[in-house]
This record gives C-alpha cells, sequence and structure tokens, in this order.
C-alpha cells in the first residue's frame, strides 16, 4: 500500500502546493492531525476516511474520539502496520476504535494475516479457559484466526484478538465435527444426532438444519465436515448405519448441490460401510479427499479416496490393511498426501505427482521396522498440514517435518522436529490440531482450555 | 456503525456543536452531544448549557486523567484499558461528580448471566464473623449478608457500603423491604425486625399474636419475601401451630393472617421458603423436611387478597405417576418470571418443571440428562441440595456441585424435530457451572442471584462467591 502513489514522489510538500492541496486536517478531541487523501481512501471505499477525504479542504472535521488511540490507528493507515507503542495500549480499545472508524479489517490484516504464520517460532503462550466441566471435543478456526470450541454441549467462540467469547448452548450432547463459516456462523453436527446444524453463534439459534434423506427414511448422523471456497461437504451416516454418502453444498446459499459416495450397505462389505471420517479439499488438483476407518477384531482398516467432485467419481483410492492410517492430511504446495500409522505410529508421505500409476505407495519418514507390531502406538494421532509443513501430534507432543530440497536426489527428504521448549513437551494427549491466523491451537485430553501457540513478533 | 458516528457528531458537525474543557488544566474538547449524554441532571449537561456561547474553556479543577477515562466511557459506552490504573471506588466517585454514574454502572455490570459460561470472579468476606448465615442479592448486583447477628451491604460494584449490628445472635432469614430497609428473622429468637441501613438502626417489629389464643406467643419466623406493598412472613409458635403473616411496607403493621395452620404433621409444617409472583399476584409457599423416611413436604399457592389456598400439591402421598411415587421433592423453587415451578426430586436425582398457568392433578414434566455420561447415581438422601432459577435458568446444587438446566434456543424450522419441542422435556440441557474443585470447597447452602451476578455461600465457607458470565476471553499467558 503506497500511501504516496499519487503524484507527488515524497511525502514531503512545499507550502505552495498546499492550496490545492492533498493534505487534510482532522481535529480528532481537540488534537490535530494532517495527513494525505490517499492515505485516507487507503482505509477503502464507503468508510468513515474516505467520507472525510472528500470534504473540502476549506474546514476542519472534527472526530469526537480519543485523539491518541487515532494516532495509531492513523499510522496503521500509513504503513499497514501498528507503531511498537501501540504495545502500550490494550488490543481491545484499539479494536473499538478501529471498528468505528471502520478499519478493523487492516487491523486484522496487520495482527492476524495466516500468510504470517511462522512455524518454526511458534511458541506456547496463551491459554484460553473455557468454563464448565467439559474438555473441547473439537475445535474450528477461521482463515482470520477466530476460534470456535465445541466442549459438552456448547460452542464458545474467540474473536481474531482472543479477546472476547461467547458461548451457546446447542442440542447436541456433544459436538464430533465443527466447521467455521465465519466469525459467528459454524457448522456443527454429530454421530449420535441426526442433521446438520447451521448455528448462528452470537445470538446462539440454529439458522438451519441440512439433512439427508437416505433410503431407509432413518435420521442422518454427521461424520465429517469440509470445505472449498465454493461448497461445503458433509459427510452423513444413516443412523440406522447401513448407508452413507457425501453431499455437496453450495457454501453461500447452503443448498444441496450433488451427493457423491452414496453406499448402500448389504451383506458383510465391510470396505463400503466405512463412512468418511476426514474429508480435505486439495486445491491445486480440484479433488475431494475422503478418508475413512474401522475398527474390527483383525485390526484397523480404512480406506483412501479422492473424488472427482463435479463428475462425481473416484480418481484414486487405496485401501489401508496393513498399518492404517490414524489420521490422514494432504499438502497442497508439497504436492503429497501425509499419514499417521495407527500401528506403528510413524509418519508416512505418498507423493502426488504420480498418483494413479502403479508403484504410488507410502513412504515411511520414521523408522521402517516398526510397522509390524500390533500395537496401536498412532492411535489417536492427529495430522495437519499447513503450508510446506506437516504438524503431527504424538501423545502430548507435536511434530514439525518439513521438506529439505536437495535437487540431486530422486527421493525426497523430511526431516522433523519437536516443537516447543523442554518446559512445553509432554503433558496430557493432543486431542485436536488447528491453525487460524498466524497461530495454532491445541486442545488436550481432560483440559477445560484451548492452548495458542504463536510466533514471538506476533503476539496478541 | 452508521448511527454511532452520526450521534457522536462527527464530520459535518459545525463548531457550535463543540466545547472545549480544561479539566485540571489538560484541555480536551469534545461535542454537545457527547457530554450532554449524561442526562439532564449531570454537571457536565449543567456546565455545556452555560458556556456555549463563551470562547474559552470551561475550567473544572478535577483529576484530568479519570475525566479522560470518563470521557471515553461517554464517547464510546465502553471503559477503556486506562480505567484499569483507578480503582473502582475511584471511578465510582467521580462519575458521581460528573453525575454520570449511570453509565458507568451500564459499562461496568456484567454481561447476562449465563449458567454454561460463568465463573468466580471474587469472593465476598465481611470482616468479622465471615460465616454468612443468609444473605439477600438485589437486581442492581448489590448484596446484604446476614453474619454473626451483623448485616453487611455491598453496592453494586462489590464494595462495602455499611454494617448494621442486629439485636439479633444470628438472622436466618432476611428480605429487602426498601432500598435501605432489610426485615430480618431468626430460628433462635421470636418476632420479625425491621433495620435501616442508614442511621443502622432498628426501625421496627412485627410479632404474631391472637387475642383469643394465648398460645400464640413467641413466634419465630422461617421465611420472609415482599411484594410491592407488602412482606409476607411465615411464623412458627413453639408448639408448631404457625402462619402466614401480611405486613404493610409502609406502616411495618399487620395487615393480614393467611394459611394458619396447626403444624402436627409434615403437610402442615410452616413454610420455610415462600416467594412471591408479582405477575399473579400469587403467594407460593414450601416446606421440605428430611427424615430416616425420606423427605416430604407441600407446596401451596394462596391468593393473598383472599386468603385462599389456590393450588397444592403434598409429598409423597400426592396423587401422581406411580413411577415417581416415593421420589418426592428435596427441594423447591419458582421462576416468577417464566411461571414455573421446579422440584427436585429426592431419589432419583430428578428435577422437574411445572408451568404454574396450568396447575393440575400431576403437572410435573421431568427433565431428563440427555448425556448418559452425566446420568447421576440418583441422590442419596444424605447430600443436602438446593434449586434455584435465574434468568429463565434453573440452578441445581447437590452438596458442593452446581449445575444449571437451561433452555436451548428452539429450532426455526422444526419439522424434523418431532413433537419433542412441544412437551418441553427436549429443550432442557444440563451443564456444570462449576469445575472438580470449585465442588470440594463445600457444600453449597444457598444461591441467590441479582444484578447479573449469582451469589453461593457454602457450608461452613467464610463469605460468599460472586459468578458472573464474561464477554473476555481471560487469556493466561504461559510464556
Amino acid at each position: 500500500m503506497p500511501p504516496f502513489a499519487g503524484s507527488h514522489p515524497t511525502g514531503f510538500l512545499t507550502s505552495q502546493q498546499r492550496t490545492d492541496s492533498n493534505i487534510v486536517t482532522i481535529d480528532v478531541g481537540g488534537q490535530m492531525f494532517q495527513t494525505t487523501k490517499q492515505t485516507l481512501t487507503s482505509a477503502g471505499p464507503k468508510t468513515f476516511f474516505s467520507s472525510i477525504s472528500q470534504t473540502s479542504s476549506l474546514f476542519t472535521p472534527f472526530i469526537d474520539r480519543d485523539p491518541e488511540i487515532f494516532s495509531l490507528l492513523l499510522s496503521l493507515l500509513r504503513t499497514g502496520n501498528l507503531p511498537s507503542k501501540a504495545k502500550l495500549f490494550d488490543l481491545q480499545d484499539l479494536i473499538i476504535e478501529s471498528q468505528f472508524y471502520g478499519i478493523e479489517n487492516l487491523l486484522i490484516n496487520s495482527l492476524s494475516n495466516p500468510e504470517q504464520l511462522e512455524p518454526f517460532n511458534l511458541q506456547k503462550s496463551l491459554q484460553l479457559p473455557l468454563n464448565g466441566r467439559d474438555s473441547p471435543s473439537t475445535v474450528a478456526t477461521t482463515p482470520y484466526g477466530s476460534l470456535h470450541v465445541a466442549h459438552g454441549s456448547k460452542i464458545t467462540t474467540f474473536d481474531w484478538s482472543l479477546r472476547r467469547k461467547s458461548t451457546v448452548l446447542t442440542h447436541f450432547t456433544a459436538v464430533d465435527s465443527l466447521l467455521a463459516l465465519s466469525p459467528s456462523l459454524a457448522a456443527a453436527g454429530a454421530n449420535d444426532f441426526s442433521g446438520l446444524q447451521i448455528l448462528d453463534l452470537e445470538n446462539g439459534y440454529v439458522k438451519d438444519t441440512l439433512n439427508w434423506e437416505n433410503v431407509t427414511k432413518s435420521g442422518s448422523t454427521v461424520q465429517a465436515i469440509g470445505s472449498s471456497p465454493e461448497q461445503m461437504f458433509v459427510s452423513f451416516e444413516s443412523s440406522r448405519r447401513n448407508s452413507n454418502s457425501i453431499v455437496v453444498y453450495d457454501l453461500h446459499s447452503l443448498r444441496p448441490v450433488t451427493e457423491i459416495a452414496h453406499n448402500e450397505i448389504y451383506g458383510a462389505d465391510i470396505d463400503s460401510a466405512i463412512p468418511a471420517t476426514k474429508l480435505q479439499w486439495i486445491e491445486s488438483h480440484n479433488l475431494l479427499m475422503a478418508s475413512g476407518s474401522h475398527s474390527g477384531p483383525s485390526g484397523v482398516s480404512g480406506n483412501i479416496r479422492l473424488w472427482d467432485v463435479r463428475s462425481g467419481n473416484v480418481v484414486w483410492e487405496i485401501s489401508e490393511k496393513v498399518d492404517c492410517f490414524a489420521d490422514v492430511a494432504v499438502s497442497d504446495s508439497l504436492n503429497a498426501m501425509f499419514k499417521i500409522g495407527v500401528n506403528s505410529g510413524e509418519t508416512f508421505y505418498m507423493d502426488l505427482k504420480n498418483l494413479g500409476a502403479e508403484k504410488s505407495s507410502w513412504v515411511c519418514l520414521g523408522d521402517k521396522r516398526k510397522v509390524l507390531n500390533g500395537k496401536k502406538e498412532g492411535f489417536g494421532c492427529k495430522i495437519e498440514t499447513q503450508g510446506n509443513q506437516v504438524f503431527c501430534t504424538k501423545g502430548g507432543d507435536v511434530e514439525l517435518w518439513s521438506e529439505i530440497i536437495m535437487g540431486s536426489s530422486n527421493n525426497r527428504i523430511f526431516k522433523k522436529n519437536l516443537m516447543g521448549r523442554v518446559q512445553d513437551m509432554g503433558g496430557a494427549k493432543i486431542t485436536n490440531l488447528a491453525f487460524g491466523g498466524s497461530r495454532m491451537f491445541l486442545t488436550r485430553k481432560d483440559l477445560q482450555c484451548v492452548e495458542v501457540w504463536q510466533s514471538s513478533s506476533r503476539e496478541l | 456503525m452508521e448511527e454511532e458516528s452520526t450521534s457522536h457528531g462527527t464530520a459535518e458537525s459545525n463548531a457550535t456543536d463543540r466545547i472545549k474543557l480544561n479539566v485540571g488544566g489538560k484541555l480536551f474538547e469534545t461535542t454537545l452531544t457527547t457530554i450532554r449524554s449524561g442526562g439532564p441532571d449531570s454537571l457536565l449537561f449543567a456546565l455545556s448549557n452555560r458556556f456555549s456561547n463563551d470562547p474559552n474553556p470551561v475550567f473544572i479543577d478535577r483529576d484530568p486523567e479519570i475525566f479522560s477515562v470518563l470521557l471515553s466511557l461517554l464517547r464510546t459506552n465502553h471503559l477503556p484499558s486506562t480505567s484499569r490504573r483507578f480503582s473502582k471506588q475511584e471511578l465510582a466517585d467521580e462519575a458521581l461528580f460528573y453525575g454520570i454514574d449511570s453509565h458507568l454502572r451500564s459499562a461496568t455490570s456484567p454481561p447476562p448471566f449465563s449458567g454454561i459460561d460463568a465463573s468466580i470472579v471474587c469472593s465476598i468476606r465481611p470482616a468479622s464473623e465471615g460465616l454468612p448465615s443468609t444473605f439477600t442479592a438485589s437486581e442492581n448486583g448489590s448484596v446484604w449478608i446476614a453474619h454473626g447477628g451483623q448485616l453487611s451491604s455491598y453496592d453494586w460494584n462489590l464494595i462495602h457500603s455499611a454494617t448494621v449490628r442486629t439485636h439479633l445472635d444470628e438472622i436466618n432469614s432476611i428480605c429487602r423491604v426498601w432500598p435501605e430497609i432489610a426485615a430480618v428473622g431468626t430460628d433462635s429468637d421470636a418476632g420479625l425486625h425491621f433495620y435501616n441501613f442508614s442511621g443502622s438502626r432498628h426501625v421496627g417489629s412485627v410479632h404474631w399474636s391472637d387475642p383469643l389464643d394465648p398460645r400464640i406467643f413467641k413466634a419465630r419466623v422461617n421465611a420472609i419475601t415482599a411484594s410491592e406493598n407488602s412482606v409476607f412472613a411465615s411464623f412458627d409458635c413453639p408448639h408448631r401451630e404457625n402462619c402466614i403473616l401480611e405486613v404493610d411496607k409502609a406502616k411495618l403493621q399487620i395487615v393480614s393472617e393467611l394459611g394458619r395452620q396447626s403444624g402436627n404433621q409434615a403437610k402442615h409444617m410452616a413454610p420455610g421458603k415462600l416467594n412471591w409472583v408479582p405477575a399473579t399476584g400469587v403467594l407460593v409457599g414450601s416446606a421440605v423436611t428430611g427424615g430416616a423416611f425420606g423427605y416430604s413436604g407441600y407446596i401451596r399457592l394462596w391468593d393473598p387478597r383472599s386468603g385462599e389456598v389456590v393450588w397444592e400439591t403434598n409429598e409423597p402421598g400426592a396423587a401422581g405417576r406411580s413411577s415417581r411415587f416415593g421420589d418426592s421433592f428435596s427441594a423447591i423453587d419458582v421462576d416468577v418470571e417464566k411461571l414455573l415451578l421446579f422440584k427436585l426430586c429426592s431419589k432419583s436425582g430428578d428435577l422437574a418443571m411445572a408451568d404454574m398457568r396450568r396447575l393440575s392433578n400431576d403437572p410435573w414434566i421431568y427433565l431428563k440428562e440427555k448425556n448418559p455420561s452425566l446420568w447421576t447415581d440418583g441422590g442419596d438422601g444424605s447430600n443436602s441440595s438446593v434449586v434455584h432459577c435465574y434468568k429463565g435458568q434453573a440452578f441445581v446444587a447437590r452438596g458442593g456441585e452446581l449445575e444449571v438446566w437451561s433452555r436451548v434456543q428452539e429450532v426455526v424450522e422444526c419439522e424434523s424435530e418431532r413433537e419433542r419441542e412441544s412437551d418441553g422435556e427436549g429443550v432442557y440441557r444440563r451443564n456444570f457451572v462449576d469445575k472438580r474443585e470449585d465442588s470440594e470447597k463445600g457444600v453449597i447452602k444457598k444461591i441467590e442471584g441479582g444484578g447479573d451476578r449469582l451469589f453461593i455461600s457454602r457450608e461452613d465457607v467464610e463469605g460468599i462467591e460472586v459468578w458472573e458470565s464474561s464477554h473476555s476471553a481471560g487469556a493466561i499467558s504461559v510464556l
């Protein structure tokens, strides 16, 4: 954002130029401020500032607000960042003033931008306590860092600055899948409750209930929710557990668009009886990753499928019998799929480049010998990708895998690091892992709080 | 956002709308609308009138820093974070000086109380004899605590404002009659007594007597409640005969006597709890005793104008569902806003609800816990329990644990929800308010809500806990 993008090459204007002036003088609470029209219009059209910049220069607009905070917000307008003296002020005050001037989005951009996530610089810094006795079952985030936490039958929402929260009561006994549609809107579903509810978290009511009409006319429980920029994907299973499907909704109108992966179960066909429990949109391939697993007497088995949503066809699939995944995630920028083996607890990757080729198989990143020892070391582990990094939880720790580009070798090299300092290691088992804004959020077993990891330079 | 910017006199406001103030040497400039938002009785309003044509700033000989906080409050309706530099008392005093204390009150008072999202904000501990025997909360969030024969008043900021020593050794029931006058009664001494906080003096007493019956003597007060014009107190003689006396609030004299009964059975005991329901003009009295054979008691509704009983139920023995026989209630409360009666069943531990507009032979709807992991294994009878209704939620204390039953907002399109919504069972949900460690502090004796706060006293614990909801995330730094 160039503040001096107009005809003047520098910020200094001579006194002669003043008459046709580009300079705007504003009186805020008795203190005078001078700035340029360009700076004011950078707040965006239809904001308070753009209307001021259009007024004639003959008279000084007066704003009846606090001048000190205004000076900070003016710096934000000029540079896109808050000056360091803003640290002396409470962020909540800045937010309220920025809302008054209609430039909260600039503040969010400067403080909670997902592009500012620094994986190697994240440290455990905040705990967001939750009232009551229920520990979080699932969390969901918006790109700019608002956070929805489901605990028991309640959903608590934290705003992007993690300063304000509100809690609503839902019909669910526990929410198992949650998707943040906006800072105040979420889609929630449960394994034991029929229908997907679109919840207005500001006013605490159910805006809409989405059901899947299955053949047996029984209820439809929600197994997973995912989204692409345009669509929402919901994996439903009938309450009688004899059919399942993935319904595609338009993200804005919430109307069903199409239905893929419809399975009716006859007999003992285990593979089709497994509903998808994780849905992830792969932007670069325009495919939907759907994975589901089932724990039986012979161990855990599951499948991963990549769906072309438009045609409703499976593009690629893999059945997992040995060391099935505990969790799967696809990284767009690494063009690879990652899993944690439920038995070995090790991380594997598969290149998406040669999908469909016969040789596509998992490459173990850790100790290959541990694969067949029958234990369930990976049980409950989570894996998430963010940019070029892969985050895996192992018990109470988070492993960070990153690719090292060496150029020559054919095999890709991934190396891991344990996140956090010695004092942050271990602790109760991690149950959820999510990213929003420039922060990472963790929840742990039996702890009624959310842990926030952020970079020291981007602290809120 | 648009409305806000116009109301605060923005770019287009002309110079005559503006006002300059010199507070303790520091210059402030604001608009007349802002400065007058305190209302016509405030000092700031008066100042803005007097000097509107004077080019010199109005001089106010007060601290400029607190003024800047209060000016921000007038401009934004929020207290800025700089207010934390000042104590609540300082801010309240200064706001009172400028006549904008109602602004301060609305900005600092907690958000609507929600039991699913509440935490302990503080504990009020009287300086001496700190075990509260009873307390009463008022609608503005202030509380009167009775402890060791003293009455202490804490204002809406929860700052101690006055203590009165009464002639009683221990106060067991208390009721707010006027903003400064409390009605108190005790188990150990006769009569209903009125004390005034301003001047801390005794202003009257009422005793139950009957010229025709000399045995009516030394009657003690068990419960007190107040309507707009009257105070109702249940009196109980040493030989257990009892009645409810209606006392005129203005004259502090007995108006009438109702519900006189012999007291020789559980269903004729003196009511241990009285609730006035202003919407219907009905007085609700209830009594519960627990013994070796379980709980017994009654709920009775009187129309005080006629003195007639409108509705009553006795347990055990009331006609009702056979499945609930022997599951008599151990605690009762009335939701006077939503016109609901709540009872807590002693054996099953279930909460039951009855609509006061449709009371019948068996009006109870039993609220069920939907979450199997939270099913109670039934009350074992030894736990003391309390029910209190506040803001449409029912708070239930079992021993030291505090839970809330709150209504889930109705589904907008409820075709899919079958008929569950209509009978009211499906819409209440149970959640714990407290954490496990809170429940270990002691058995909850009394719960009362007021001013979006919930006050709780516990057995053998000094002081009372104050619970509030908050929109603040309350993040804790763990660096």
